[in-house]
């Protein structure tokens, strides 16, 4: 067992190298809850479970175990707030730990990229399962510095749930983690149709076919538009990216005209525990740059 | 008037003892479920990528039963977001998600791989990052009172420290170039 209320930050690729916001907005969080959060030195791409798991999967193995082990070397569980960095990690942390003789595989050949060896002695947690479980709404209560009055489209993603014989964490369909968290920060889940499809990015696809992939998002938008909520609220900067760049796109070349501000748990979560809006980065996001939290607080608290 | 024989089914390319890869199959079977497939299609019924494109999963999983190599060169195994809908709602278990990784893996061994896959390899080795910084974002950071660079391994290449990524680029996903066919050989 790693040790208790500390994390080993993993920070993968689209949020420190696109959505920088997000990192300053979990490190907020975490350390008003209470946690530690530690910066993983060295460590690189998860990777993408998409596109380098469909090219070799013993080499996805291979790198997923290194940044493993970079975690065991702290004594930290792991902490990510990407679906697909958790879809690799988790996954590689689970098999590794089961099966002996792939573990002895991985294990040899890590020793080609340096002084690694997996052991099996931590975890691998999504920023969502820690505040809608450890935390939950019960316990985020008393740090609520802003309760916002919005309505949101969540889109759950697809690698934080499934395959749910690997994860064992909720239902892939009809999840409730992320509903039952909001509600006491202030927001409405607004219900869509075919809620739980995927954005359209993963497994390559985004990079493979670009007009595929736009295609299904497509679909997605559509849905949700129907409800006109304020923000669709994700958990993945992947599907951050995606719902960003989709609605652009759509924009673009399709005749539409979406502007949701796309908001990830983390920055929802930074601006009712008290971050300032301007550390929220929607200045730097292309949908909804102007959209103001501020206007739709109800209840302002000194920071605690 | 358009025949029975003349359709795609029977002009399939079945497998011969030259063409095919045991030892590959052999591990696909070990792998995966696919002789439990009952060809429902509830896995194409529950596609999100189907229902767009022309990935059809039950008919990638009937052709490689049936040991139909084309598979391996056909476009549509990379049209599947991996969304694990049918693997979640396969009566079977036979975790088709899986399967079409299985079989990426071996088209990736022939080569059969887009350029566009092959230059996000290209930024793993370079960079560690599947998606590179750039010149905006590193400006973003310190806007947002963050490090410019993060503790990665492109902050150590920058500082002139390479060597984790050197082993990366020499031991992991060496992309093999596309092999020509029989055909063209001869």
């Amino acid at each position: 067992m790693a040790r208790d209320m500390i994390f080993a930050f993993f920070l993968g690729c689209l949020m420190p190298n696109r959505y920088p916001q997000i990192e300053k907005a979990t490190k907020f969080v975490m350390e008003k809850l209470g946690y530690e959060i530690l910066e993983m030195e060295k460590a690189a791409c998860c990777p993408a479970p998409g596109v380098f798991r469909s090219f070799n999967k013993g080499d996805w193995m291979v790198h997923a175990a290194r940044n493993l082990c970079i975690a065991e070397k702290m004594d930290a569980d792991i902490l990510t707030v990407c679906n697909g960095c958790f879809g690799t990690l988790q996954e590689v942390n689970k098999h590794l730990k089961e099966d002996e003789n792939l573990r002895e595989q991985v294990n040899e050949k890590l020793k080609l990229l340096g002084d690694y060896e997996f052991k099996g002695t931590i975890e691998v947690r999504h920023m969502t399962e820690v505040l809608g479980w450890d935390i939950g709404s019960w316990g985020i209560e008393d740090h609520i510095v802003r309760k916002v009055d919005l309505r949101a489209s969540i889109h759950y993603g697809c690698h934080f749930l499934k395959p749910t014989t690997i994860r064992e964490l909720d239902s892939s369909e009809k999840p409730t983690i992320i509903e039952d968290f909001i509600e006491v920060l202030g927001v409405e889940a607004v219900p869509f149709n075919e809620q739980l499809t995927c954005c359209g990015a993963g497994g390559g696809v985004k990079a493979y076919d670009g007009n595929a992939s736009m295609k299904i998002f497509g679909e997605k938008m559509k849905n949700i538009d129907e409800v006109k909520p304020d923000i669709i609220l994700d958990i993945c900067p992947f599907c951050h990216l995606q719902f960003e760049t989709g609605q652009d796109y759509l924009n673009k070349n399709k005749g539409c005209n979406y502007d949701y501000p796309v908001i990830h748990i983390a920055q929802l979560t930074a601006y009712c525990l008290g971050m300032d809006a301007e550390s929220l980065g929607l200045q730097y996001q292309l949908m909804g740059k102007t959209f103001d939290f501020g206007a739709k607080v109800i209840k302002d608290k000194e920071a605690a | 008037m358009v025949k029975i024989s003349d359709t795609e089914e029977s002009s399939r390319k079945y497998k011969t003892d030259e063409d095919f890869d045991s030892q590959y199959f052999k591990n696909i079977e070990r792998k995966t479920n696919i002789w439990s497939c009952i060809q429902c299609g509830t896995c194409t019924a529950s596609c999100e990528s189907g229902r767009w494109t022309a990935l059809k999963t039950r008919s990638i999983i009937r052709r490689l039963v049936l040991g139909d190599l084309s598979v391996l060169e056909d476009p549509d195994i990379w049209l599947c977001t991996t969304c694990y809908q049918c693997y979640e709602r396969c009566p079977r278990d036979v975790r088709p998600t899986d399967v079409i990784m299985e079989l990426r893996n071996y088209a990736t061994k022939l080569g059969n791989i887009s350029p566009n896959h092959r230059a996000v390899v290209g930024y793993l080795k370079n960079f560690g990052h599947a998606v590179p910084i750039n010149d905006q974002i590193r400006k973003q950071r310190v806007e947002l009172g963050l490090e410019e660079l993060p503790p990665t391994l492109t902050k150590y290449k920058e500082e002139g420290d390479d060597k984790d990524l050197k082993k990366i680029e020499e031991h992991l996903f060496d992309i093999p170039e596309k092999k020509e066919d029989k055909e063209e050989e001869e």
